[in-house]
């Protein structure tokens, strides 16, 4: 017989404190391109040319990195003459371009979020970082933030795909079944703009096509940190830090 | 139906020439190319025979079918994969205006999908296959006879004007008075489970008939890859299904290297395997986690997710991304790795390895956990043969097949590993392969980085203009195949993906069926598919 | 009062014999008229005679015809009968009232007149059987009345489905009946007269064996009508292809017959002087209660469904009424009481929620068209009239408070608490078996009726029917408020219940229930044995005389008080449960009202996980239901899975799978099949001496002319 109370207890403490601390353990972000100043214009439009989605725009001799399109794949950070700047952070959240503000949620939610999460058409990273939020590294329940199976009972909705055809219904039918107040969180470049499948006959092309999106989570996939700051940004406990098209660091 | 020993010893390239030629005649015509045999099938209607002959006597696999639409026929190509000799292909050409093409069903089972894939998406009836339609494109929002994978059908058409059936309604098996079907999903779990909807026919406790409806995750890789480059479809090959990210780039990337005939360097040869084991390494410890999660044991199941929170920030430490993405390219990897990188990543599969060691011992000696699983979901040996199961569920029912063995890739055939194999067949036995899995992962892993010399890392490869490539893995769920086919202008004109959940799920109703309700999230745990893996 | 009694029943037959001679003269809508009127003024006589003599001191008799050789003929109403008097009478007046608009609505179908020259043909032959007063009386209204029941049975359009259902309840019948009077026979063996007091004489000299005798015959020949195992196998064929304006008295007045019957017989006139005999009743009565509600439970026929429930019931009161035999026999006469008071009592609530359920089925079945539960649902929606009164139905016999189903089914648990008193070991630990069993009914009954309200009205709509009434007519309306106010009544005040059914248990059991469970707080100003002084010291200490002016005498809670080795007390009260949840109600309401000011709610479709529709074939079946009580007693229902599974390809791919249930019942299995196959293999056996051949017969002949010889020669 495995005496499975005393395996746990040894095994100790494994969550991170972060918010309260910051987290920064190897591995625990992949980081993200960051503006980076280059000597001449070439480089730069030669950076910008290394992005396969047209995430890096050249601005004069400055690389501006638009991290909603960008899908993380590194091209533009190794193996090519004008690597662009790479960050370590994950606090990407940020608002939707159309919109320039976020009603966090009322302060009863504040250490009470229940949290409803529709996989529409996610190639399965989003979705697993999603899932790592309720291991023992991250537990958001100390954050009093639970995931609900029912959108009844959810304030909460994180979309993740770019909205396969065939899940639109299902994604439409769960926000309706939300009761107010609810917001709506684009996780990861598909949700937000579509990723490598855009727009096609199969996919809407990103979240915001289908329903009004409150807060976006750049990545991809955005890891659980990531997802977390996003969340408490919902719920009005810190703060977004990359405003619109251009990231501020 | 036989399901009868082949009743050939493995035949090699001459035997089986001589057997097919000897008893079809004038019926085909066998020729050898890379990378294996192709038998062109001039009489279509000794196309089930044919199968017959090698999925059954000459006791091979059925790798898939790919339908392409040339510019004045159609061209299927079956492939099988034999012992001894490799792949062999069957090709059947017809012109287009043939409406129908002979099911291979009746012989072959698990063509059952492959079939029912081409005609949703291409259109084309397979003569008696009894249950065609309502597959990919759900009958009750699209309407008939799109054919998406047409050359005629522009992917661009977001404004495409679909018409939902409000009336539909599911066929259901079971008639039996006060009988009914549970719906499960597409929404279930809160949303962590990957959208399938599940029906569940019952009178009450016992599930009599369980019918998957996949395809909620239909993005339409394979036909918005068309007209793309190279580099792009390659973002596209690794980003459908990212728990088997590598796999698949790794699978795509050998097609376009079969394609260009090139040579990759050993050393990326040698990195692509520590990175492919490290992926399957990091997918079973979350297959693990998930079954504990179903057997709601929460200190196992913590345990197995620290495991695998571990090896995701040791892959995003040695690799920058925590799923492996972007790494590899036609011609090897896209960067290179230092030693002490080398170094730590094997300190951490090392620790990975030895706390699975005790996670697997304390599930053992744990009666009430193994109580959920024993004599649960069980597919016997004939039944996963006769469906031709693929990856750790196969090796669970006694299909003891491993692409890394069958057709080495990578430097494969330079490492010592086993593919451990139960004949069970339940959940216990499915988790004793996957324990056993991870631990030959964490052995390959060693000797791949001992083995490693300096020297390059890529060579790239450019694939010439109209060439065909074919590329496998042996992908952590099972065998994952890519073919590509490049036009004139180095674009992909057709980009083909058999994944191994695509195969797998159709062996799923045979381990839920005439089980409790509560065992079904067992056995879907205990299966751990993806959904996404097999929608595309 | 007893002249009241009296006259009111003797008014009774005058009004009745009129009614049932106009019914042959009259047209059919005049009868129907004819049965909801003169009918209703009959019920409602029975009504005043019962409620008469139960409020009077002394018998009412009447002495008829002098047969010349045989005997007189008379008619005795004394407490025992008019408790059942008074029950049939209002299971007679919701009936009138029920009747005539379901014969309207289908008048074209039944001859209304036929009907009504039975349905008092029926109602006198019932009369005259409660209030007997001589065994000739009593048999003669007996088999009249089989054989106007099995009429009654026959009349309507149900029985096509079953043609042999009426004929089997007539055979039973007959056979009950040949046991019963051959227990009279043996009981008026020594006897001066037919009256029922020579009979009691006559039996006070009963050897044991003889008792032993009269007890099983008479047990068996009753308990045909009221539904005992293993004799009960009529009664779910029978009411299911009874027609539905008579199902509610079959199973409100004539399932009475069955318990009045055994009371009479061996509660009154046989005084049973061993144990055994109480015993074998108890566990008869526990057994044939759990075989009903087991069969109930799986069973989605709602008139099937509603009458092995009513077998279940009647396993109860059989229960409660061997408990008292047995409590008598020891000569502890309290318990008996307690017993005879939770028999009566849950016999008296059971024809009130019975009938009240099936007069429900009855307009479910003409609204719908189907009986079937799998085929029903979401009828709360369109029937939202008959849901309520039919939740009051369930909830009683449910044994929910604050229904009368719960007040009798507590006294019946707590006179097995009693059987501490009891002097042998093995008779304690019987009584506990079979208290545990009938706990075990109890929590399936709930499980029943659960299924049986939640599939039949609430969820969404299964079948393909459509809705051929719009509501129920005022009349059906008013019967079946009626009986459901009836049915909180009796939950709300049982105080006053059990002092009028004191009435009756007190000559039969020795003891006054009241007494005991209803002890006169208020009006006891010393103490006697029942209550120490220090007891109504505590008593008034607690402040329990607050509020006595307006309380009754002897207050509104029940009480049962221990033994002096064992003195708890377990007290309970509808009455102030009713109030105190009205009370939280109210205030809930208000303060949550208060709180929540004005909150809009928004409404939307159910939540399914995102399909495009939630589909009937979604939702749980009552099949579905009930499922894990097939599985849990499998052993006991034993159910033959035929399954056909149509493949076109190969087992991989089935388009179809059949499947069909065939059960054989428990007490067919294990007693009528193998008698009926033993008596077929003997026939078999005997068949073989029929061979044809004449020389054969001849030898037969021979042969048996030489074993008469030789028989002769012995003697």
């Amino acid at each position: 017989m495995s005496f499975w109370f005393w395996n746990g207890i040894t095994r100790g403490i494994q969550s991170t404190r972060y918010p309260a601390a910051p987290e920064t353990a190897p591995g625990v972000s992949p980081g993200r391109p960051v503006a980076t100043m280059f000597a001449s214009a070439e480089e730069a439009a030669r950076a910008a040319a290394n992005c396969p989605v047209g995430a890096i725009t050249a601005r004069d001799r400055e690389a501006v990195i638009d991290l909603g399109t960008c899908i993380h794949c590194q091209r533009c950070r190794f193996g090519n003459p004008s690597t662009v700047h790479w960050g370590n952070d994950f606090e990407w959240t940020r608002w939707p371009a159309a919109k320039k503000t976020l009603e966090p949620l009322p302060a009863a939610f504040t250490r009470s979020l229940h949290i409803m999460v529709v996989d529409a058409g996610d190639c399965g990273a989003c979705l697993h970082e999603i899932k790592q939020l309720n291991n023992p590294f991250y537990n958001i329940h100390r954050l009093g933030m639970f995931f609900t199976a029912t959108p009844r009972t959810a304030d909460v909705l994180l979309v993740v795909g770019p909205v396969s055809e065939n899940m639109r219904e299902p994604l439409l039918k769960t926000y309706d079944a939300m009761p107010q107040p609810k917001r709506v969180v684009a996780v990861g470049a598909c949700a937000i703009s579509g990723g490598v499948f855009g727009r096609t006959f199969a996919s809407a092309g990103g979240v915001g096509m289908v329903l009004p999106v409150d807060l976006e989570i750049p990545g991809n996939p955005p890891p659980p940190l990531a997802i977390l700051h996003g969340l408490l940004v919902v719920t009005g406990r810190k703060e977004v830090l990359t405003k619109g098209e251009t990231s501020l660091i | 139906m036989t399901s009868a020993p082949p009743s050939h010893s493995p035949l090699d390239v001459e035997g089986l020439t001589v057997l097919l030629e000897e008893r079809f005649r004038a019926g085909l015509s066998v020729s050898k190319e890379s990378p294996g045999l192709v038998i062109r099938v001039l009489n279509l209607s000794l196309l089930p025979v044919v199968s017959r002959v090698l999925f059954w006597e000459a006791g091979g696999s059925f790798g898939g079918l790919i339908v392409e639409e040339r510019l004045r026929e159609w061209r299927l190509q079956y492939l099988f994969l034999l012992q001894n000799i490799g792949w062999v292909d069957v090709v059947v050409r017809a012109p287009l205006d043939q409406k129908t093409i002979p099911s291979i069903v009746a012989e072959v089972h698990a063509a059952d999908w492959y079939e029912r894939e081409a005609e949703d998406l291409f259109d084309i009836d397979f003569e008696s296959h009894p249950r065609l339609g309502d597959f990919i494109l759900h009958d009750e929002t699209w309407q008939e006879h799109i054919a998406p994978m047409r050359k005629a059908f522009d992917a661009n058409a977001h404004n495409f004007e679909r018409k939902p059936n409000e009336k539909w309604r599911p066929k259901l098996v079971v008639k039996d008075p006060g009988s009914f079907a549970m719906p499960v999903g597409p929404v279930y779990e809160g949303g962590l489970g990957e959208p399938i909807h599940f029906l569940l026919e019952t009178v009450g406790e016992d599930v009599i008939r369980e019918v998957p409806r996949l395809f909620y995750n239909y993005r339409a890789v394979e036909k918005i890859a068309e007209g793309k480059g190279v580099s792009e479809v390659l973002l596209l090959a690794e980003r459908f299904s990212a728990k088997s990210a590598f796999a698949h780039s790794l699978a795509f990337c050998q097609a376009i290297e079969n394609a260009a005939g090139g040579k990759v360097p050993s050393r990326a040869r040698r990195l692509r395997v520590v990175l492919a084991e490290l992926e399957r390494l990091r997918h079973h410890a979350g297959a693990i986690q998930g079954i504990c999660q179903s057997t709601a044991l929460s200190v196992s199941e913590a345990h197995a997710a620290i495991i695998e929170e571990q090896l995701l920030r040791a892959s995003a430490a040695f690799t920058g991304h925590r799923y492996l993405f972007g790494l590899n390219a036609p011609g090897g990897l896209r960067r290179d790795f230092e030693e002490t990188a080398c170094r730590d990543l094997l300190r951490a599969i090392d620790s990975a390895d030895s706390q699975l060691r005790t996670l697997e011992e304390r599930l053992r000696y744990s009666s009430s956990f193994l109580d959920r699983l024993e004599d649960v979901g069980a597919i016997t040996p004939e039944n996963a043969r006769d469906l031709d199961l693929v990856g750790p569920v196969g090796r669970a029912s006694g299909v003891s097949r491993d692409l890394r063995k069958a057709c080495p890739y990578a430097t494969y055939s330079e490492y010592q590993f086993d593919a451990p194999c139960e004949q069970e067949g339940d959940g216990y036995a499915r988790l004793r392969v996957l324990f056993a899995e991870a631990r030959e992962s964490a052995r390959l892993v060693h000797q791949a980085v001992n083995s490693l010399e300096p020297g390059d890392s890529s060579i790239p490869v450019e694939a010439p203009a109209s060439t065909v490539g074919f590329g496998w893995t042996e992908a952590p769920i099972g065998a994952a195949m890519h073919g590509v086919r490049l036009d004139s202008e180095g674009s992909v004109e057709r980009y083909r993906i058999l994944t191994p959940s695509f195969r797998n799920w159709l062996g799923f109703h045979v381990a839920v069926e005439d089980f409790a309700f509560q065992d079904f999230p067992i056995i879907l745990a205990t299966f751990g598919l993806s959904a996404t893996e097999c929608d595309r | 009062m007893t002249a009241l009694a009296g006259g009111a029943l003797l008014v009774f037959f005058i009004v009745c014999a009129i009614a049932l001679v106009l019914s042959t003269l009259v047209s059919d809508l005049a009868a129907i008229i004819l049965i909801g009127w003169q009918g209703g003024i009959c019920s409602i006589l029975l009504m005043l005679a019962g409620a008469a003599r139960l409020t009077a001191g002394a018998d009412f008799y009447q002495p008829l015809w002098t047969i010349h050789g045989v005997g007189q003929l008379t008619l005795r109403l004394d407490a025992l009968s008019a408790v059942f008097l008074f029950a049939a009478g209002l299971v007679y007046l919701s009936c009138c009232l029920f009747a005539p608009g379901r014969m309207m609505h289908s008048r074209n179908r039944y001859p209304a007149k036929r009907y009504a020259v039975l349905h008092f043909a029926l109602m006198i032959s019932v009369v005259l059987i409660l209030t007997a007063g001589d065994a000739l009386t009593f048999l003669i209204s007996w088999e009249c009345m089989s054989i106007v029941t099995y009429l009654l049975v026959n009349h309507g359009q149900e029985r096509q489905a079953d043609p042999y259902a009426g004929y089997i309840m007539l055979a039973m019948s007959e056979a009950g009946f040949l046991a019963v009077v051959i227990a009279f026979l043996i009981v008026a063996g020594g006897a001066s007269g037919l009256s029922f007091s020579a009979l009691r004489e006559s039996a006070a000299h009963l050897s044991s064996q003889a008792e032993w005798g009269v007890f099983i015959l008479a047990f068996f020949g009753f308990g045909v009508k009221c539904g005992l195992v293993p004799v009960n196998f009529w009664l779910p064929r029978c009411y299911t292809a009874s027609p539905a304006v008579f199902v509610p008295v079959l199973a409100g007045v004539t399932l009475n017959l069955g318990f009045y019957g055994i009371l009479r017989m061996n509660g009154d006139l046989v005084p049973l002087h061993g144990i055994g005999p109480g015993l074998f009743a108890l566990i008869l009565g526990s057994v044939t209660a759990l075989v009903g509600i087991l069969y109930a439970t799986t069973e989605t026929d709602l008139k099937t469904m509603l009458a092995h429930s009513s077998i279940e019931n009647a396993g109860i009161i059989v229960a409660g009424i061997g408990a008292f035999v047995a409590f008598r026999s020891s000569a502890i006469a309290v318990p008996a009481a307690i017993a005879l008071t939770a028999a009566l009592y849950h016999a008296v609530n059971h024809s009130l929620y019975k009938t009240l359920l099936f007069e429900g089925a009855g307009e479910i079945e003409s609204a719908v068209g189907t009986r079937d539960m799998d085929q029903m649902g979401g009828l709360i929606r369109a029937l939202p009239g008959l849901s309520v009164v039919f939740l009051a139905g369930c909830l009683a016999i449910a044994a929910a408070p604050p229904f009368n189903g719960f007040v009798s089914e507590w006294l019946t648990l707590q006179t097995f608490l009693r059987s501490a008193l009891l002097p042998s070991a093995l008779v304690k630990v019987i009584f506990a078996l079979c208290g545990a069993i009938l706990a075990l009914t109890a929590a399936l009954a709930v499980t029943c009726f659960v299924r049986t309200y939640a599939m039949s009205f609430l969820g969404i709509r299964r079948g393909d029917w459509h809705f051929s009434v719009t509501g129920l007519s005022r009349r059906a309306r008013a019967s079946m408020i009626l009986l459901a106010a009836a049915c909180l009544l009796l939950g709300i005040l049982p105080t006053f219940a059990i002092g009028v059914l004191d009435r009756a248990v007190e000559p039969l059991a020795g003891a006054s229930a009241t007494t005991v469970l209803v002890p006169p707080f208020f009006t006891a100003t010393e103490s006697n044995g029942q209550l120490p002084a220090a007891f109504l010291q505590d008593f008034h200490n607690l402040g329990a005389q607050t509020g006595a002016p307006l309380l009754p005498g002897r207050g509104l809670v029940l009480l049962l008080r221990g033994s002096e080795q064992n003195p708890v007390v377990f007290a309970m009260s509808p009455s102030y449960g009713v109030a105190a949840i009205a009370i939280f109600l109210l205030v809930a309401y208000v303060v949550v009202g208060r709180l929540t000011r004005r909150r809009a709610a928004a409404g939307g479709e159910v939540w399914a996980g995102g399909i495009p529709r939630l589909l009937p074939e979604m939702t749980y079946t009552a099949t579905g239901f009930s499922n894990p009580v097939r599985v849990v007693f499998q052993a006991i229902f034993r159910p033959n899975i035929v399954e056909d599974a149509r493949e076109t390809v190969a087992v991989h791919f089935r388009t179809a799978i059949h499947r069909k249930r065939e059960e054989m019942h428990l007490v067919d299995r294990l007693f009528f099949h193998p008698i009926g196959a033993a008596f077929g293999g003997i026939a078999r056996l005997l068949a073989g001496m029929h061979h044809g051949v004449l020389s054969g017969y001849v030898s037969y002949a021979l042969v048996f002319l030489l074993v008469i010889l030789f028989l002769y020669r012995l003697a």
